[in-house]
């Protein structure tokens, strides 16, 4: 890995780390602790995502232990980013927020088995109760945890996908014609 | 315990989480918990076993909404034991002793880079969140208001944070290659914490007693 | 001797047409102070990272002309620069300033007591030995420029470029930095230094590059910097500037000392 790509990855772990204090600001239910991790797959690539999403769950896991076994999502993520990136799917936002549903879907179904497994669907107050409410509908233990998931999963991703291709947009030409990916992520190499 | 290894105090601390998934609950889950407890203890009320239990006790409370009890008490041991071991192990390990016995086990400059890295970026980079979230507030940025404007309130917000991030990446590669942080560099460790034979051992004894453990349950 | 030569030197930014450095063409020996002066986007910085050999290894882009480097003869002695922003060279990995002073030389794979002699003495030299167990989030800006300096010095590189030094110094802190570039020189190094700092210029430099859009306009002795043209381009040194606009004649002085001899000789 060339020195630019080892400084992109703290850099854009840094940046999911920091957003929480933007999305406190404006009130959403939203994480964006991906944004990093799709941004540094659409600038550099899937190497360089996987390992921005395994730092990015290191150093959250310092805040909060629970985090760990969730690096196996950040990774799913970087791949899912990457397959995107490919298709040039950053063009727009037409094309950007289906394939970050796309990835809510994805996102959800990967974490679910980790959150019923090893916390029993209680990973945050916000899924144990819509886990809560699956079950008072009649979902099975399973599927409930699912719901739970995705309903925080679906619209955050959606969001951080929309998100990345404003930043890959706003960058002068200049800039991401040096990262390896950006512009076939939008679509113009 | 600070004096020990840093290698050997990971490897406690995973030791201490995989032995509760492994052992059968409750018993097992109860003495790693026990063990956990006691070393975030060690580190005092305040940096050590208040943060863990303020951590771990929302859990308990969500899964005995969700669960019955045999449930709750499986798997709150477990994430208890978890949350106690990472809060001790933030506690009692310093960054910078990991970095060096990193470098002095051969890992590469650059790896041990990722993760110092990030930790020295991410209160620089909130900062600098903050600022802005506080510019915009000047300006009449509210957490009411519709959806739509505050999603956009957050665009307006993120994306100066993460462009003038990306803008720095050149400037902090240029500085760094100046500095040797080449590819494949190998470092002089210049403060490499000293590694006993028995911490060796007692890691390696960890790891058998985990794999140990596996199997039993396999079994 | 020449430390470093650069003969009729284009460089294009990746993607950009026009070059940020066209057909430029110096030589710098060990043991003098090269200063380059500009207008905003002349290409002083461009030069500097060129003669880093940052550009366009790391930078990317096309270079066209001939770069030539020699270190000293035992192979040490590389080049060292120090950038504008402090906050941006600051390596992550270092939680004190000790470690991070000493981040250059170990990653040089020096042995320990060569690291610990270069460090302890940059620090000296930089007069930031009390700071050594800070830690680096917790400094001053001005603090922290010499930190950076120090890291390194700490690499002792035969050819030091600084691009913008005083940037976020104080005066006291400026004048250091000018008394430190001497001594660097003095002791052999070869020095290019990039600055808009120029009445410190006459006491520190031994030569002056007027660069505008890439071209090295002209190269010459500080008095350059009391020429006409120069002071037209805002490039002259405060005295000299005053002078000319007070339409006092030719020749302009170039320091206070200077101007208080002409106007007694008047």
């Amino acid at each position: 890995m060339s020195v630019r790509l080892l400084v992109l990855v703290p850099v854009a772990a840094a940046i999911s780390l920091a957003l929480s204090a933007v999305v406190d600001a404006v009130a959403l239910p939203l994480f964006l602790d991906t944004t990093g991790t799709i941004l540094a797959t659409a600038l550099a690539g899937p190497g360089v995502g996987i390992a921005t999403g395994v730092v990015t769950s290191a150093v959250n896991t310092l805040r909060n232990p629970t985090f760990w076994p969730f690096v196996v999502v950040q990774i799913i993520v970087a791949l899912y980013a990457w397959a995107a990136a490919r298709a040039g799917l950053f063009r727009s936002f037409r094309t950007a927020i289906p394939a970050g549903l796309g990835l809510g879907v994805i996102a959800s179904v990967t974490s679910t088995p980790i959150s019923y497994l090893v916390f029993g669907c209680t990973t945050t107050g916000g899924i144990a109760l819509t886990t809560a409410l699956g079950r008072a509908l009649g979902l099975s233990p399973l599927g409930a945890c699912f719901f739970g998931s995705f309903v925080s999963d679906f619209g955050d991703k959606a969001v951080t996908f929309a998100l990345v291709t404003s930043v890959l947009h706003a960058l002068p030409r200049r800039t991401a014609a040096r990262f390896p990916w950006a512009l076939r992520a939008i679509g113009a190499a | 315990m600070t004096r020990l290894h840093p290698f050997t105090l990971l490897a406690l601390a995973a030791a201490l989480v995989a032995l509760a998934w492994l052992l059968p609950a409750p018993g097992g889950g109860l003495a790693t918990v026990a063990a956990a407890l006691g070393l975030a203890g060690s580190r005092g009320l305040r940096r050590g076993l208040w943060p863990a239990l303020a951590t771990a006790a929302p859990f308990w409370l969500f899964l005995f909404i969700l669960h019955d009890v045999p449930t709750t008490v499986a798997l709150g041991l477990r994430i208890t034991t978890m949350v106690a071991s990472v809060v001790w192990l933030v506690a009692v390990l310093a960054p910078a002793r990991l970095v060096e016995a990193m470098v002095a086990a051969g890992w590469r400059a650059g790896t041990a880079y990722l993760f110092a890295a990030t930790l020295s970026a991410v209160p620089v980079l909130k900062a600098r969140a903050q600022r802005i979230v506080e510019a915009q507030r000047c300006r009449g940025l509210s957490p009411r208001g519709g959806l739509g404007p505050r999603v956009r309130a957050l665009r307006a917000l993120a994306l100066p944070l993460i462009l003038s991030a990306l803008h720095e990446v050149d400037e902090r590669a240029l500085a760094l290659e100046s500095r040797g942080l080449v590819p494949g560099a190998r470092r002089t460790p210049l403060a490499p914490p000293p590694d006993r034979g028995a911490e060796r051992a007692v890691r390696w004894a960890l790891v058998a007693l985990c794999v140990a453990a596996l199997v039993w349950r396999l079994a | 001797m020449t430390r470093l030569s650069l003969e009729h030197v284009s460089f294009w930014y990746p993607a950009t047409d026009t070059p940020a450095l066209a057909d430029v063409s110096l030589e710098v020996a060990g043991g003098e102070v090269v200063a380059l002066v500009g207008a905003v986007g002349a290409g002083a910085s461009t030069l500097l990272l060129v003669a880093a050999d940052l550009a366009p290894r790391v930078v990317g882009g096309r270079l066209e002309g001939a770069v030539d480097f020699r270190g000293r003869g035992n192979g040490e002695g590389g080049r060292g620069i120090v950038l504008p922003t402090p906050w941006t060279q600051v390596s992550g990995m270092a939680f004190t300033v000790w470690d991070e002073v000493a981040f250059g030389p170990a990653n040089l794979g020096w042995p320990r007591e060569q690291i610990t002699r270069h460090v302890d003495r940059a620090l000296a030299r930089l007069d930031i030995a009390a700071l050594r167990d800070r830690e680096p989030a917790t400094l001053s800006g001005g603090e922290l420029q010499r930190v950076i300096i120090a890291g390194i010095l700490a690499m002792d590189p035969a050819l030091v470029l600084f691009d913008e030094p005083t940037a976020e110094l104080d005066p006291a802190g400026a004048r250091m930095l000018w008394r430190l570039v001497r001594s660097l020189a003095a002791e052999g190094k070869a020095v290019i230094v990039a600055t808009s700092d120029l009445d410190a210029l006459p006491d520190v430099a031994d030569r002056v590059v007027w660069l505008e859009q890439g071209r090295a306009k002209k190269i010459g002795p500080p008095a350059l910097l009391a020429e006409d043209a120069l002071c037209a381009a805002g490039l002259g040194t405060a005295v000299a500037v005053v002078w000319r606009a007070g339409g006092l004649p030719r020749p302009y002085p170039l320091t206070v000392d200077d101007a208080v001899r002409l106007w007694r000789h008047r």
